[in-house]
């Protein structure tokens, strides 16, 4: 479970604070898929940043499966981030030099393990991404979706509980967004991973379980599914 | 309307009895669709006044079994082929909207608020929905429903153009 207590971020500007966040509190269940959306500067991106230890709040805190991330020094954040999440870019963010297969690797060797022990990791990866064929393909003559899902096998690769997505889909068309958000989906079932992204779209955020609307710093509100809504979809679409 | 073009459809298929065509009506509009028999039968003798339809005689259990007549493949080939208008305006919200906008309702701004809640409560679940029949390959369920996100997504991109022009 993800615990964000009384969270707030604020950035110097010349002489004054822009608060960026301002009392955030949130809980996020275990395996919940939430999609954060909400106009520039809300927070949203900011918000990712903080969960993934990037950055540290002014104030407040965030619990992620009961480790203490707001007390953590940055050496902690690092070895923590590397072994709990997974981070996914709008711009994929992929290593030019290295082939798909290394990309995908890249976290094991950073974290000092062998990629050798985790061949078979990858070799599943690279299966449930659809990319077995172009496991020795550098990135830059693959498509956006494919590199995106490179990201998203590299995102996964050291089992994360918590996935971080900012705005995965946002340089995809239509169908290339719906394959990978389906992706994501199916890894969210599969593992019972905790799905947190950023979007501007509410095609991409239909995915979610809960949407948060983020306002000036704040949840604006929070939009959950909803069973018998469900069900009357389900009558008039199934019969 | 959709009563007749239904059953033309249903009959070009196959010819059939009263009852039946009923049930395959009632599931070619969905299951909260439900057709009154008298409807089925008004609209047969209807169709069969204009000739679009004729009587073939009765089957074993003494149920009067229908046919579609050439001018009815015609007719419904035509409506097939007739473009459907833009209906939106017509739309409750759209009119209710317009209602507000004629008293300068003070709450506007809540009642945009309001319905782009419903539509994304909506959006989240028509997806779960579609993810489902990708899975089923369910492709003529998921393309529907696929259509009716695409209808929401243009309509929450017309209320964020309203609180937009709103706040200029």
């Amino acid at each position: 479970m993800i615990q964000i207590n009384n969270l707030k971020k604020e950035f110097k500007q010349g002489k004054s604070n822009i608060q960026v966040l301002k009392n955030v509190d949130l809980e996020i269940q275990e395996g919940e898929f939430v999609a954060i959306m909400g106009p520039s500067g809300a927070g949203k991106s900011t918000l990712l940043q903080l969960l993934a230890g990037l950055d540290v709040p002014t104030e407040g805190e965030i619990i992620i499966n009961n480790n203490y991330l707001h007390e953590m020094s940055e050496r902690e954040r690092t070895i923590f981030r590397r072994r709990n999440i997974g981070l996914v870019f709008q711009n994929y963010q992929l290593l030019p030099n290295l082939t798909v297969e290394e990309n995908i690797a890249f976290p094991l060797h950073a974290d000092g393990k062998s990629s050798k022990d985790k061949m078979y990791v990858i070799t599943e990866l690279l299966e449930s991404v659809g990319l077995s064929d172009f496991e020795n393909t550098k990135p830059n003559l693959l498509s956006g979706g494919q590199q995106q899902r490179v990201a998203i096998a590299r995102a996964l690769v050291n089992n994360p509980s918590v996935l971080l997505a900012d705005e995965p889909t946002g340089n995809l068309d239509r169908n290339t967004a719906e394959d990978t958000l389906n992706l994501m989906t199916k890894f969210n079932h599969q593992y019972n991973q905790t799905i947190i992204m950023v979007t501007h779209d509410i095609f991409s955020a239909g995915f979610a379980d809960r949407i948060l609307l983020f306002k000036d710093g704040e949840v604006d509100q929070s939009i959950s599914r909803k069973e018998e809504n469900y069900a009357k979809y389900m009558a008039n679409f199934m019969a | 309307m959709s009563v007749k073009y239904g059953i033309l459809t249903l009959l070009s298929i196959h010819q059939n009895h009263g009852y039946d065509l009923k049930i395959e009506l009632e599931s070619l509009l969905g299951a909260n669709v439900k057709i009154n028999a008298g409807q089925i039968y008004t609209t047969l003798d209807r169709l069969i006044r204009d000739e679009l339809v004729r009587l073939v005689g009765e089957d074993d259990q003494e149920r009067k079994i229908y046919t579609i007549e050439p001018k009815g493949v015609i007719e419904l080939t035509k409506w097939l082929l007739e473009p459907v208008p833009y209906v939106s305006t017509r739309d409750s919200f759209h009119f209710k909207w317009s209602c507000a906008r004629k008293i300068k309702f003070d709450h506007e701004e809540k009642m945009l608020n309001q319905q782009k809640l419903v539509i994304m409560q909506d959006v989240m679940e028509l997806t779960k929905l579609k993810t489902e029949c990708l899975l089923n390959n369910e492709e003529d369920k998921y393309l529907l429903i696929s259509g009716a996100l695409l209808h929401l997504e243009a309509d929450l991109n017309w209320i964020h153009q309203i609180e937009n022009r709103r706040y200029k």
